[in-house]
């Protein structure tokens, strides 16, 4: 046969997919009907994966800086070279940053090798600005560090509830999942400032003011308090926590939410009596680097835990991921707070388990986020390890220039090389297994379908040859070998192995263990469980405040549906990138999205160049006069270079905030 | 015609796996999924299997395809185009007539018109067709309402009807009578045509109650099409909850749209490569200078149902675009498959005026 089967690595969903293998190269890729999750349907990317899979514009070989540029060495040279200049620096002067889209295994290689080898405490994940704090919030509630609920039920949800990102562009086959199940009579609503095609194919769209979604939530919940529909241990206080949100909510404010954010108090309150009443409700929202502040997942869960919908058959929380493996790179303990399994530091418990494991010399302290490091002006970091930048924009590039060392292994052409010094060619997914964990907790095991092309080498073996050249004395001689040792350092894999993993089509859901062999669809609670707790706010819900006058517009970031997480690996593809080059020819200075009342006022016109000005950076861009955004909101749905330099970089912070986030912004025409 | 017993079916297999690549319906042991792809080993060849997931057409018209090398020289400005013939004969061995009917539109497209394409000729050429005559239709299967099936009646080398103890091996070429006389098979008796019609009759008569997905109206569609009767609103309706992920043109047994890229590779020339594309994507239909007659996606959704389902599409394939295969319906995230589409448009005469 020339089809084999496996699972899709752009996004979290875990679609499952055939891919067709001739002559040792991808050459084509079909849905999977029997997958669990998918049932046969791709979406664009996933149509069109095979021509990642095929491209020639590939890392080929090691790569080591000269006088004159790169020149080619071999494996040896490469890894001895590497592990000779990683050698120079104290420990604490290193850093690892993994990638959301490698294999666990690929992950954890990565995390031991810092915290065991490199004896570093500063392991991160590239593009994780939400998924942490949104996992750490349901962690808190429930103590389930991951969605609380399955895809398999959404066709049986009564009540489905959307909070922010387009998820028709971000994971359309999840979409796709809630567009069928409206179809079907499911009561769907979206909470989404711009008009959505999730928000069109919605029964209601509530759309309020940029930045004003922790309001409404907020709101929603004192209705569902005041109107007297809440699960009657949350309403008595006899759930932890409950005192706490109850006090965050004295700060709600209906009227002055009505007049700011364009609903109406009986709005919100026939939505609470609809959620109230729904037997089985999910809901969804995105993660990942346009996610969700804390306190607003903080907010949904607290709602959904007072309508009495949490731990319940048939509910469920949804992280919705944007990145094949962020889930299970956080798992593995890609972050500078934690170890593998979502042991946050310190812990003293799990800080003695992993020395005994990694040995007594293994960094066990917190570390500090890479992004944290390059921007601070003392400059702690001399050395990084990277693997697979994907991301297209770089707001560090001065600071990487300036770093000592830098070692990148990824399998595609990138950028982000004009950085390091010894480039290293990694496997692709599609040639070495490996085991990758959806947006729903499901482990999937994917095999290899092709030999490695050119001289690349899977991940974990390039990893581990490092750690050994820099003395490790353990060694993995297969992902399955890796694997064996994520079961043991981290909890919910316990009870996973590869043939455990294949046994069915679709993988298991964590946690896997003695008393889950099969895996765990969704969290239920049984009587014998701890009880879900309320998960207090951290900041004072502050009310929507009115625009400054020299500011009046506000900004939103966002993505858009080809231009994928400004995303280098769809600049490999044929397809997706003529569609987002279709865009971008109409306009090639990057765009905003202007209401037609505001572009009428100002005087702009559709391309027409537009400056968007905001109190720390300026940017000249081309206007789309658009009514799927509000009067008095601006929605830049990707950046390019020019729009990067001028503004986004003095806005980083607001923009690494997330979807939450908004940028006080002025117009003028030019 | 002739009489192939079933024991003899791993004969002809064999016979033909001699000389050609040989594909078919095969299943999954992973997904236990029926996909039509090369054969590991002709006992692979699973003629009972359910309707394959994918249709034959990529052995024709692969999802990329190299279809010629070029290396340019800057400094002299030689160029050197290699058209390497690559193409190995292929056997398509239990071809659904649903699927054969979209290779006779393939071909009518590619070979029928003012330019031959002659990478798909080539494939074409060196092609043998055993078609294999439905004996039952699946869930999503809606052939009888386009004219093509559950029998095949053209396009065929050989055409295969279970009959129970043997197949009825029915000759539609020199190629095809060449393996009837290879293989000794014995003419059929002088029932074998009504044998074969009562097959055919009795595949038909479990339309009502086996293909449940798809009860549509597809005569009155054409007609509404045809003339533009279809309301803006309802090409609306449709456009809103496409998801613009081409799978349905994709699945498409007659959807021949390609996109043609050039890729440089490692070793020096650079590839021209035929993909797979739709008319569901944005950037297929703009021009240069910014123009595009069909940016909006309602636009785009009823581009594709035109040419599936309009009467001057018609002529230029000698029958409807749509072959009933149904596959559209399983695969699409909008759940806007040709049979809704068609249902929406009945809707629309059927229902009452507010």
């Amino acid at each position: 046969m020339s089809y084999h089967s496996g699972v899709c690595n752009f996004c979290g969903t875990g679609c499952g997919h055939l891919l067709m293998v001739e002559n040792g190269t991808v050459r084509g890729v079909f849905p999977s009907p029997g997958h669990p999750v998918s049932r046969g349907r791709l979406c664009v990317r996933g149509w069109h994966i095979h021509e990642l899979l095929a491209t020639e514009e590939r890392l080929a070989r090691p790569l080591r800086r000269g006088p004159n540029g790169f020149e080619s060495v071999s494996w040896d040279e490469a890894l001895e070279g590497a592990a000779a200049e990683l050698r120079r620096f104290r420990p604490d002067e290193i850093g690892v940053w993994a990638s959301p889209r490698a294999s666990n295994e690929d992950v954890f290689t990565a995390v031991r090798l810092a915290r065991a080898v490199l004896r570093t405490p500063h392991i991160d994940l590239l593009s994780d600005a939400w998924y942490s704090s949104t996992a750490e919030v349901l962690r808190e509630g429930t103590g389930w560090p991951g969605s609380l609920g399955t895809l398999a039920d959404v066709r049986a949800a009564d009540f489905l509830f959307v909070v922010g990102t387009d998820l028709t562009r971000q994971n359309p086959i999840v979409a796709s999942e809630l567009h069928f199940a409206a179809k079907a009579g499911a009561d769907l609503v979206t909470l989404s400032s711009r008009t959505t095609q999730m928000a069109r194919l919605s029964r209601t769209h509530l759309r309020p003011a940029p930045g004003a979604k922790k309001a409404v939530l907020a709101a929603m919940l004192k209705l569902l308090l005041d109107e007297g529909l809440a699960d009657p241990d949350f309403a008595a206080g006899r759930i932890e926590g409950t005192e706490a949100v109850r006090l965050s909510l004295r700060d709600v404010d209906l009227a002055g939410l009505e007049k700011a954010a364009g609903l109406t108090a009986d709005g919100l309150r026939d939505l609470v009596r609809r959620l109230a009443k729904a037997e089985r409700a999910m809901a969804f929202f995105s993660s990942g680097t346009t996610g969700l502040g804390r306190d607003t997942v903080a907010l949904i869960y607290n709602l959904f835990l007072a309508a009495g919908k949490i731990g319940r058959p048939g509910c469920g929380l949804v992280p919705v991921v944007g990145i094949s493996n962020l889930a299970g790179a956080n798992d593995m303990g890609a972050a500078p707070g934690r170890l593998p399994g979502w042991r946050r530091l310190p812990d003293p418990a799990a800080e003695a388990a992993v020395r005994s494991a990694w040995g007594e010399a293994a960094a066990v302290t917190p570390g500090r986020r890479i992004d944290d490091l390059l921007r601070d002006p003392a400059k702690p970091l001399r050395a990084l390890v990277v693997m697979d930048h994907d991301e297209e924009i770089n707001l560090h590039a001065e600071a990487l220039k300036k770093l000592d060392f830098v070692l990148y292994l990824g399998a595609y052409d990138n950028p982000f090389i004009e950085f390091a010094h010894v480039v290293l060619p990694a496997a692709t997914y599609a040639e070495t297994d490996g085991t990758y964990t959806n947006t729903e907790r499901r482990i999937q095991l994917v095999r290899r379908k092709t030999e490695p092309r050119f001289e690349a080498r899977p991940a974990w073996r390039i990893l581990t040859g490092l750690a050994v050249r820099l003395g490790a004395s353990w060694g993995y001689d297969s992902p399955e070998a890796v694997f064996a040792d994520i079961a043991r350092a981290v909890p919910m894999y316990a009870g996973a192995d590869y043939a455990r993993l294949e046994a069915g089509v679709g993988g298991l859901a964590w946690p896997v263990d003695a008393a889950h062999p099969r895996g765990t669809a969704r969290y239920e609670r049984s009587a014998a469980d701890p009880a879900p707790r309320a998960v207090p706010l951290r900041e004072p819900l502050a009310g929507t405040a009115p625009a400054a006058a020299d500011y009046p517009f506000r900004l939103m970031a966002g993505k858009s549906y080809f231009y994928w997480h400004q995303n280098n690996i769809m600049k490999r593809t044929f397809i997706p990138l003529r569609e987002y080059n279709a865009l971008l020819l109409l306009y090639p200075q990057g765009l905003v999205d202007v209401h037609p009342d505001d572009a009428a006022r100002l005087g702009l016109r559709d391309k027409r160049p537009v400056r968007v000005v905001s109190a720390a950076g300026t940017m000249t861009v081309q206007a789309r006069v658009t009514s799927d955004v509000l009067p008095g909101m601006v929605y830049a749905p990707y950046f390019i270079g020019p729009m990067i330099e001028g503004f986004l970089r003095p806005e980083a912070g607001a923009v690494e905030r997330g979807e939450d986030a908004v940028i006080p912004v002025r117009l003028e025409k030019v | 015609m002739y009489i192939l017993p079933k024991a003899d079916v791993p004969r002809l297999l064999d016979a033909i796996a001699a000389r050609y690549e040989l594909f078919g319906p095969v299943v999954d042991p992973i997904s236990g999924d029926t996909l039509f792809d090369r054969a590991s080993a002709p006992s692979a060849v699973r003629l009972d299997a359910p309707i394959p997931v994918n249709t034959p057409k990529f052995s024709v018209f692969p999802h990329f395809e190299r279809i010629l090398t070029y290396r340019y020289d800057r400094a002299s400005k030689a160029l050197d185009i290699r058209r390497e013939d690559l193409v190995r004969p292929k056997a398509l061995v239990g071809v659904r007539s649903c699927d054969l009917t979209g290779l006779l539109c393939f071909d009518r497209f590619f070979l029928g018109q003012e330019f031959v394409d002659e990478v798909y000729r080539d494939h074409r050429r060196k092609m043998l067709i055993v078609a294999n005559t439905c004996v039952r239709p699946f869930a999503q299967c809606f052939c009888v309402c386009t004219d093509s099936g559950p029998a095949a009646v053209e396009g065929f080398d050989v055409n295969l009807t279970d009959l129970g103890e043997a197949f009825l091996f029915e000759t539609g070429s020199d190629k095809g009578r060449g393996l009837a006389s290879e293989l000794g098979l014995a003419p059929a008796g002088e029932h074998a045509a009504r044998d074969r019609a009562a097959v055919v009759n009795r595949s038909i008569g479990l339309f009502d109650g086996q293909a449940v997905e798809n009860k549509a109206w597809i005569s009155r569609a054409v007609n509404r099409l045809t003339t533009g009767f279809v309301k803006p609103e309802t090409w609306e309706y449709i456009g809103q909850q496409c998801f613009e992920c081409g799978a349905c043109s994709f699945v498409c047994p007659s959807c021949s749209c390609f996109n043609v890229q050039d890729a440089a590779t490692q070793a020096g020339p650079t590839d021209r490569l035929r993909t797979w594309d739709s008319c569901s994507f944005e950037g297929y239909s703009r021009m240069a200078g910014e123009h595009n007659p069909r940016r909006p996606i309602e636009d785009r959704r009823n581009k594709r149902f035109f040419c599936k389902l309009s009467y001057s599409q018609s002529k230029k394939y000698l029958r409807p675009g749509c072959v009933g295969c149904g596959r559209c319906a399983r695969v699409c995230p909008g759940d806007i498959g040709l049979p809704n589409v068609v249902t929406a448009i009945r809707r629309e005469i059927t229902e009452p005026k507010p």
